[in-house]
C-alpha cells in the first residue's frame, strides 16, 4: 500500500501531557492476542487522541480528550447523549476544528487536516445513520470506497472480495442504496468503509434504528473485522453492553471528558459506573 | 402541415441551444446548489475568443475548439472566485455571480466594443430540400441539435460509467459523505464548473450565427436555458434537455402561429405552469428542500 503523503513523517516523540488519563489505558495494550502483529513500530497506538479540545462556534465540546487505541483492538466510546463521543470521531476525521491537542496515526500528525485528507491517510469515518448515499446504487457506493487507496487495477477484485464478504449486497448492487433496510445499509457503510483499506475504522453508532437481532450481527462483524484483518476500531455506541461485549478496552466520556476508561468487563460489571453516565 | 413540420423542427434547433444553458445550470446547481448568473456571460466571452480565432485563422473548427477549451478553464476560474460564498448565506453566491456577470459583460465592452458583430455558422443556414420541397431546417440546425445531444450523451455516459463521474454525483448529493471517503470536493467541483463553462461555450458558438455577438448577446437566452433547466427540475441533466426541447418547440409554435411578440410570454407561461403543476420539475428528485 502506498504511503499517503505525510503519513511517512517522522513520528513525533511520545508527549503526552495527561499521563494520569492515560496510565489505565497503556496496561491495555497487551490484552489482546493480535492476529497480525503490527506493521510498523509496535510501541505506536495505530491511534492516538492527546488532550483533543474542540467544539463548534463558541460551545467546546471536547475539554482535553485522550485515548489510545492500539493497532487491532476495538475501543468502545461511551457515553450518554451530549456527552462528546460523536465530536471526538468528528475531531479525529477533521469535520470539527481541533482547538488543541493532537491527532496521530501510527505516529503521524493528522490534526487539522481536512476530512478528504484525513481519509486519504487511512481513517475510514463512518457517519451516525447518513454515511449511505441513498440515490446511488449499492455498487457505487462501493466503487466510491474503493476509489482512494486502491490501485485503478486493483478496484475490480476488492469489489468481488467485498461482495464475497457481504452477500446481501451482491444480491441487491444494481438497487438504489436507498431501498436498503436499515440493516443491510449498515452492512453496506462498513462494507464501503473496508474497501478504502483503513488503518483505523471510526464507526458511529452502527447499531443505531436497528433491531437486536441485527446489533448482534453487526457487533459480530466488528469483532470479526479486528480479529481477522488487525483493523483498528474506535466504536461510538449507546448501546453500552452490546460494544463492552467485544471490545478490548473501553472509555466513559462525560460533558466532553473521560471520566472513566479501562477493562470493558470491569466496567460492564459496574453498573454503579454504567447507571450514573449512560442511565441504564 | 408543411409549417407544422418547420416550426417544430426549427424549434428543436433553438430547444437544444436552450437545453446546453440549461445543462450547464445544473451540473453547477447539482453540486454547490448555486444558480451561475454568469452563465450566459461566460458564454458570450467564449464566442468573442471564438470569433477573434476564426478571424485570424480562417479555420471556423479551430474557432468551436478554442471556445469550448475557453468555456472549461473560465468556469473553473470561476469556481474558484465563487469558493469563498460556499457555505454561506445562500444569496452571497448569488451576488458574486451577478458580480461575475457584469464584470465578463463590462470586459466585453472594453476589449471587443458594444457593436453587433456576426458570427459565422458552421455549416450552410439555407433549408434543406426533400425532393422538390424545402424544409424549415438547415443544415446548421442539424448540426445545432447534433451537437448538444452528443454533448449530453457524453456527460451522461462520464456520470454514469467513469470514476470522474462518479465522484461529481457523490459531490452533488452527498458532499459530507464524499469527503469521508477521501474525495477532494474542491477539485470536483471545479471540474463541474469547468464542465458547465465547456457546455456553456457550446451554447454560446451554437446560437450566435443567429442572434449577433455583443456584450449583452446572450442575456435572454440564458434567461430560456434557465427555464428549460427549471422546467427539468433544475438538478436533472436530463430535464434540462427535455425541458429545452420542449420550450424551444412551444416557444417556436408560439412565434410562429401568434407572432414573434409573444414568445416571451409564452416562455413565462410555461415556466408558471410547470412549477404549478409539478413544483419540482418535471424530473426534480427534490420536491422539498431544508433552508
Amino acid at each position: 500500500m502506498p504511503e499517503p503523503p505525510g503519513a511517512a513523517a517522522p513520528p513525533d516523540p511520545p508527549d503526552r501531557p495527561e499521563l494520569s488519563e492515560l496510565s489505565e489505558l497503556s496496561e491495555l495494550s497487551e490484552l489482546p492476542e493480535l492476529p497480525e502483529p503490527p506493521a510498523t513500530s509496535p510501541a505506536l497506538p495505530a491511534l492516538a487522541v492527546e488532550d483533543l479540545v474542540a467544539g463548534y462556534g463558541g460551545v467546546t465540546a471536547l475539554h482535553g480528550v485522550s485515548v489510545s487505541a492500539p493497532e487491532g483492538t476495538v475501543t468502545a466510546v461511551l457515553g450518554a447523549n451530549g456527552a462528546g463521543k460523536t465530536t471526538l470521531l468528528r475531531a479525529i476525521s477533521g469535520l470539527v476544528r481541533v482547538r488543541r491537542g493532537r491527532v496521530l496515526l501510527h505516529g503521524a500528525d493528522l490534526t487539522r487536516r481536512r476530512p478528504e485528507e484525513t481519509a486519504r491517510a487511512g481513517v475510514a469515518h463512518v457517519p451516525e445513520g447518513q454515511g449511505v448515499i441513498t440515490e446511488l446504487t449499492v455498487e457505487e457506493n462501493l466503487r466510491l470506497g474503493a476509489l482512494t487507496r486502491i490501485d485503478r487495477a486493483a478496484r475490480a477484485g476488492a469489489l468481488a472480495q467485498a461482495y464475497e464478504q457481504f452477500p446481501v449486497l451482491a444480491a441487491r448492487r444494481r438497487k438504489a442504496a436507498g431501498t436498503l433496510s436499515g440493516g443491510e445499509r449498515q452492512m453496506l457503510v462498513i462494507a464501503r468503509a473496508l474497501l478504502s483499506r483503513p488503518r483505523v475504522l471510526l464507526l458511529d453508532e452502527p447499531s443505531l434504528g436497528l433491531a437486536p437481532k441485527i446489533i448482534t450481527q453487526v457487533m459480530g462483524l466488528v469483532a470479526q473485522l479486528r480479529d481477522s484483518t488487525g483493523l483498528t476500531i474506535l466504536l461510538v455506541e449507546q448501546n453500552a453492553r452490546a460494544a463492552l461485549a467485544i471490545a478490548n478496552q473501553g472509555i466513559v466520556l462525560h460533558l466532553g471528558r473521560v471520566v472513566e476508561a479501562g477493562d470493558p468487563a470491569a466496567l460492564a460489571a459496574d453498573t454503579g459506573l454504567l447507571n450514573h453516565y449512560l442511565g441504564l | 402541415m408543411q409549417e407544422f413540420l418547420d416550426f417544430t423542427l426549427g424549434g428543436v434547433s433553438f430547444g437544444m441551444i436552450y437545453a446546453a444553458i440549461g445543462l450547464s445550470l445544473v451540473l453547477i446547481w447539482r453540486g454547490t446548489r448555486i444558480l451561475n448568473y454568469a452563465q450566459g456571460g461566460m458564454a458570450m466571452f467564449t464566442t468573442y475568443i471564438a470569433l477573434i480565432t476564426i478571424n485570424h485563422t480562417g479555420n471556423y473548427w479551430l474557432g468551436f475548439v478554442v471556445a469550448l477549451a475557453a468555456g472549461a478553464v473560465l468556469g473553473a476560474a470561476c469556481e474558484l472566485v465563487i469558493r469563498p460564498a460556499q457555505d454561506k448565506p445562500p444569496l452571497n453566491a448569488v451576488i458574486v455571480t451577478i458580480g461575475l456577470l457584469i464584470l465578463l459583460e463590462g470586459l466585453a465592452g472594453i476589449i471587443y466594443g458594444g457593436q453587433f458583430r456576426s458570427f459565422p455558422a458552421a455549416f450552410s443556414i439555407t433549408g434543406l430540400r426533400v425532393g422538390t420541397t424545402s424544409l424549415g431546417v438547415s443544415r446548421n440546425d442539424v448540426f445545432v441539435a447534433a451537437a448538444v445531444l452528443a454533448a449530453a450523451l457524453a456527460l451522461a455516459v462520464m456520470f454514469r460509467y467513469t470514476s470522474a463521474g462518479l465522484r461529481l454525483r457523490a459531490t452533488a448529493f452527498s458532499p459530507a459523505v464524499a469527503r469521508l471517503l477521501g474525495i477532494r470536493v474542491g477539485r470536483v467541483l471545479t471540474l463541474g464548473w469547468a464542465l458547465a463553462g465547456l457546455i456553456g461555450a457550446l451554447a454560446g458558438v451554437l446560437v450566435t450565427p443567429s442572434t449577433f455577438l455583443y456584450p449583452n448577446s446572450m442575456d435572454s437566452i440564458f434567461v430560456l436555458g434557465f427555464t428549460a433547466a427549471v422546467i427539468g427540475g433544475l438538478d436533472s441533466p436530463l430535464g434540462a434537455v427535455l425541458g429545452g426541447l420542449i420550450l424551444g418547440v412551444v416557444l417556436n409554435y408560439a412565434g410562429g402561429y401568434l407572432g414573434a411578440d409573444l414568445v416571451p410570454v409564452f416562455g413565462l407561461a410555461a415556466l408558471a405552469l410547470v412549477l404549478m403543476l409539478r413544483p419540482s420539475g418535471l424530473l426534480g428528485t427534490a420536491s422539498s428542500r431544508q433552508v
